[in-house]
């Protein structure tokens, strides 16, 4: 691909190739407006319509207006707020505890960093069917289990009882993304400088004051950030819940995904208007969530070292 | 201050061949600067963080005053570091790296307030309190570690190569602060480095390692003046020391060597009776070597033409080959000098400043000097 | 640490990994027994271990053509993730100019846009232009939804670069595309590598976009096809394990020989 000619040579010499430039971006900027940027913008077309089999009728506020007495809307993000609120909390705290395990050079370590990241590579198609089966009332482990100690009475049809339901699908992302989570902190630890750490070491500083003083402050960057990948991963969420309860029982586990999974293409009546003015009202959530995060965590200060 | 004792302390790496420190034996005394000199990997720096409990100690004991703490904890032995890196605590101001060891050790609040603020005072760090370390200079960092140690008023300082970081300029000056506050304190140092400038004026004593081994332990003139062997003799000194291979003839009493092509009788203060044909090393230091015609009166002169002279204004350096030697000689001379290269000089060697090496490089001393 | 705390912390992990990798062991015996069996006693060895299961979910269940489309579609849209997405990330961390760090900007911070602000218009679009339930169309949509991840990790690779190379290569006559293709790209190739392999596993198991875009049988990829099956054939629990074995399968080999480059390309970016 020749560089681009200029038309006539500017001061410096340097002159910025556009036709190079265009030439290496085009396909993925053709790729990200045809297929991102501009269903974005006709998702929010979209919501101010009512869009029919083969026509669209220009309805102006009336789905939102429709949205926000909609019960079932609210039920979702109640729901699904709830699970990204939660989550990260679980996942982050536990595989701190984790990962500081396997810092303090536990033997086998490497081992266990990558048993313990197997739950993050699998599809949740898979994960959903095989805690189906786990959570199964009959023969599942956790009530067999719980049947084998003599706690018969705490069986519960996990996810068939509205109150357990959520809590029991938490419990699942926790079991699959704490890995992941573990992993990046660990890395984090090791890249503490070791020095500062034998510097707090000589200044009378035990196992816990070390935690304290010098590491968590130090990881504290790494640890806000995996607590906002998380609480977007959980707003996002759709294929554990569709594959194992569907937003059941009596919408105890609906998401707005699901939702609006649901709205589009399984409600009797057939208009993408007023899933699309979903889409759009959780866009704007989840975006002004994040930069709340970002701006309350303040993850633009970076600690060097 | 404390008296600290090393004895056989060594140090096994886990599948390592040989001991990265072995059977260090040292004694530092009440209030002394001792230095661990020696190049990369000879175990200064391990050494130093045994002692500082940083690094189990495979074999071996360590003692303060007396007391054995080879295996007490690294924060029960009254010991502060300063490191090469500077190791300050990044997300802490710098009142807060000063007293940080202090609020950990429960020292009541004023007191911590009283030493922090002379601490800061002595070492110019006054106006620099509330920044974080990412807002210091080099030399700030240097001096909030500093201290840092200063502040616990501990029994023994360690250095691990401190300066190493530090621009030249900046090296001289801390290296006189460090000097200053030596004296002022009056406390036992162990100062660990690969500089052996540093050694010289810094020292009280030298420890120089080599292999895991301490090779010598001395006074800084007298082990550059009586190096134990030819590693010692080749380290200090900057050009290094000549070391010239050389072969006993036998003659003169057993005090001559033949010196490439010619011949050279060695004073008696300097030599002792060697068979003839014993191999042995020539050891002349640069500034020892004139370079005009000197025979006689304790001189020797040798024939050697020049291929290099570095003019530094102070002084120059020669660089002369001579017959029959495989290596040049490197000569220290006045600034004045008319060398040329490729002009051929009488260079003339000052014999009572000769040193004497055996096959194996250890120092060759006649019975009468002990 | 005392030899006693050190045993327990070992034990206490060796409990937590039975419970990481538990269900996956489970998976794995039952997909080696008959539904029967299973049925009979949930949590029993398989004995004996009837591998046939295997060719039966392959050819018998249609498995077999859902391991191909997904297949198809997974390696194609890697492909084409790779050569486009390489070339943007070349360029956009190699030439300055004004509009850069904008792009940048708006193509990674579509990481944070839920599915559903895109997917129902890209339902629209495809059956608009007749793509819906085909496999190029599905193709394309991956290719969309993995461009900003790609872009953002081969551009912090190819920003590492020295700039003296570029030079060295530019006064050595190379022309743009070159100095690409023969400089920055070998250069990269562990990076590129990486999202190779990263972009496999998210797109292999990628399960929203292929249940709204597909929904003909003869297209569909691995997790539409497995959900069918727990649709159809609930209490078929032997032959659903087997069909969770096959679709575990090429992750498990790629993890296996990759562990390393996937950790670290999963996990690129949350390290702060």
């Amino acid at each position: 691909m020749p560089a681009a000619t200029d038309e006539g040579a500017r001061d410096s010499g340097l002159r910025t190739p556009w036709g190079t430039i265009a030439a290496f971006l085009l396909p993925a900027l053709i790729v990200y407006v045809a297929f991102t940027a501009y269903p974005a913008l006709r998702t929010i077309w979209n919501s101010f319509h009512k869009v029919l089999p083969r026509r669209e009728e220009a309805v102006g506020l009336a789905n939102y207006a429709e949205l926000v007495a909609d019960d079932i809307f609210w039920r979702a993000v109640r729901n699904t707020i709830t699970w990204a609120c939660t989550s990260p909390l679980v996942e982050v705290s536990i595989a701190l505890l984790l990962a500081l395990a396997l810092y303090a050079r536990v033997p086998g370590a490497r081992f266990f960093r990558v048993a313990w990241f197997t739950p993050v590579l699998m599809s949740y198609v898979v994960v959903g069917i095989l805690w189906l089966w786990i959570y199964n009332f009959d023969w599942g482990p956790v009530n067999v289990a719980l049947r084998a100690l003599g706690l018969g009475g705490w069986t519960k049809a996990w996810l068939g009882d509205p109150k357990t339901a959520l809590p029991s699908l938490i419990f699942v992302t926790s079991w699959m993304w704490v890995g992941f989570n573990m992993v990046v902190l660990l890395a984090a630890l090791h890249s503490l400088p070791r020095e500062v750490i034998e510097a707090a070491e000589l200044d009378n500083c035990g196992w816990g004051a070390k935690l304290v003083f010098v590491i968590l402050p130090l990881i504290r960057a790494t640890l806000l950030n995996l607590v906002v990948l998380s609480f977007i991963g959980k707003m996002k969420i759709f294929d554990l819940v569709w594959i194992t309860t569907k937003g059941n029982p009596l919408w105890a586990t609906e998401t707005v995904s699901t939702y609006v999974y649901k709205r589009a293409f399984e409600w009797t009546t057939f208009d993408l208007g007023y899933p699309s003015t979903i889409a759009a009202v959780w866009f704007v959530i989840v975006l002004a969530a994040v930069l709340t995060l970002t701006w309350l965590f303040r993850l633009r200060e970076k600690l060097e070292y | 201050m404390a008296v600290v004792t090393l004895d056989r302390l060594t140090k096994i790496y886990d599948r390592a061949h040989a001991p990265a420190a072995d059977a260090v034996s040292l004694e530092v005394r009440h209030g002394e600067f001792m230095v661990l000199l020696g190049p990369s990997g000879c175990g200064k720096t391990t050494t130093l963080r045994m002692i500082a409990g940083l690094e189990s100690i495979s074999s071996g004991t360590l003692s303060i005053d007396g007391r054995e703490v080879s295996r007490v904890p690294a924060k029960d032995r009254d010991i502060a570091m300063v490191f090469q890196s500077y190791a300050l605590y990044p997300h802490m101001s710098v009142a807060d790296n000063l007293a940080f060891g202090l609020r950990r050790r429960s020292v009541p609040r004023a007191e911590i307030e009283r030493r922090v603020t002379a601490v800061a005072g002595t070492l110019g760090l006054s106006g620099l309190l509330e920044r974080k370390p990412h807002a210091l200079s080099g030399g700030q960092r240097q001096r909030v570690a500093l201290g840092r140690a200063i502040v616990r008023d501990p029994k023994v300082f360690l250095f691990d190569e401190p300066l190493s970081n530090l621009d030249a300029a900046l090296r001289v000056s801390t290296r006189g602060e460090i000097g200053r506050l030596h004296r002022r304190l009056g406390a036992t140092m162990i100062y660990v480095t690969h500089d052996q400038v540093e050694a010289m004026t810094l020292g009280q004593r030298i420890c120089i390692m080599n292999g895991g081994k301490v090779v010598q332990v001395g006074p800084p003139l007298e082990v550059y003046r009586r190096p134990a062997n030819t590693f010692v003799a080749a380290f200090l000194g900057n050009p290094p020391m000549n070391l010239l291979p050389a072969r006993a003839t036998g003659e003169r009493g057993g005090r001559a060597v033949r010196l490439g092509e010619a011949t050279v009788e060695l004073p008696a203060a300097r030599c002792p009776p060697l068979a003839a044909g014993t191999p042995v090393m020539l050891g002349i230091r640069p500034e020892n070597i004139v370079a005009r015609p000197r025979d006689g009166d304790g001189f020797t002169g040798i024939e050697a033409e020049i291929v290099q002279v570095e003019a530094l204004g102070a002084e120059t350096i020669l660089a002369a080959r001579v017959a029959g030697m495989d290596r040049d000689l490197m000569a220290r001379i006045g600034p004045d000098s008319d060398a040329t290269v490729g002009a051929r000089r009488s260079l003339s060697l000052d014999l009572s400043a000769v040193h004497l090496f055996d096959a194996t490089g250890t120092a060759i001393v006649p019975d009468a000097q002990t | 640490m005392p030899a006693l705390k050190r045993a327990l912390l070992l034990l206490l992990l060796c409990l937590y990994t039975s419970f990481a990798a538990g269900p996956f062991v489970w998976a794995a015996m039952m997909s080696l027994r008959t539904t029967t069996e299973i049925h009979r006693n949930h949590f029993a060895l398989p004995n004996p271990a009837h591998w046939e299961k295997f060719s039966e979910a392959w050819f018998n269940s249609n498995y077999g053509i859902y391991f191909a489309n997904s297949s198809q579609i997974v390696v194609s849209a890697v492909l084409i993730l790779t050569i486009v997405g390489s070339m943007a990330a070349h360029c956009l961390a190699r030439y300055k100019f004004r509009l850069n760090r904008a792009i940048y900007f708006i193509l990674f911070s579509t990481i944070i846009f839920p599915p559903q602000i895109t997917i129902i218009s890209l339902f629209q679009i495809l059956v608009q232009y007749g793509l819906y339930n085909t496999k190029v169309g599905l193709t394309l949509v991956y290719v969309a939804i993995q461009l900003p991840l790609t872009i953002y990790i081969l551009e912090s690779f190819f920003a590492r670069i020295p700039s003296d190379l570029f030079d060295a290569a530019r006064m050595d006559g190379y022309s743009d595309w070159e100095i690409f293709w023969r400089v920055s790209f070998p250069i990269a190739l562990p990076a590129v590598a990486t999202t190779v392999i990263l972009n496999f596993i998210l797109l292999w198991n990628e399960f929203l976009y292929a249940v709204v875009l597909i929904t003909e049988e003869a297209n569909r990829t691995l997790p539409l096809g497995i959900q069918q099956f727990i649709g159809d054939s609930q209490e078929d629990v032997g032959m659903i394990a087997t069909g969770l074995m096959i679709a575990i399968i090429p992750v498990v080999v790629v993890y296996a020989f990759f562990s390393e480059r996937l950790i670290q390309g999963m996990t690129a970016g949350a390290l702060k």
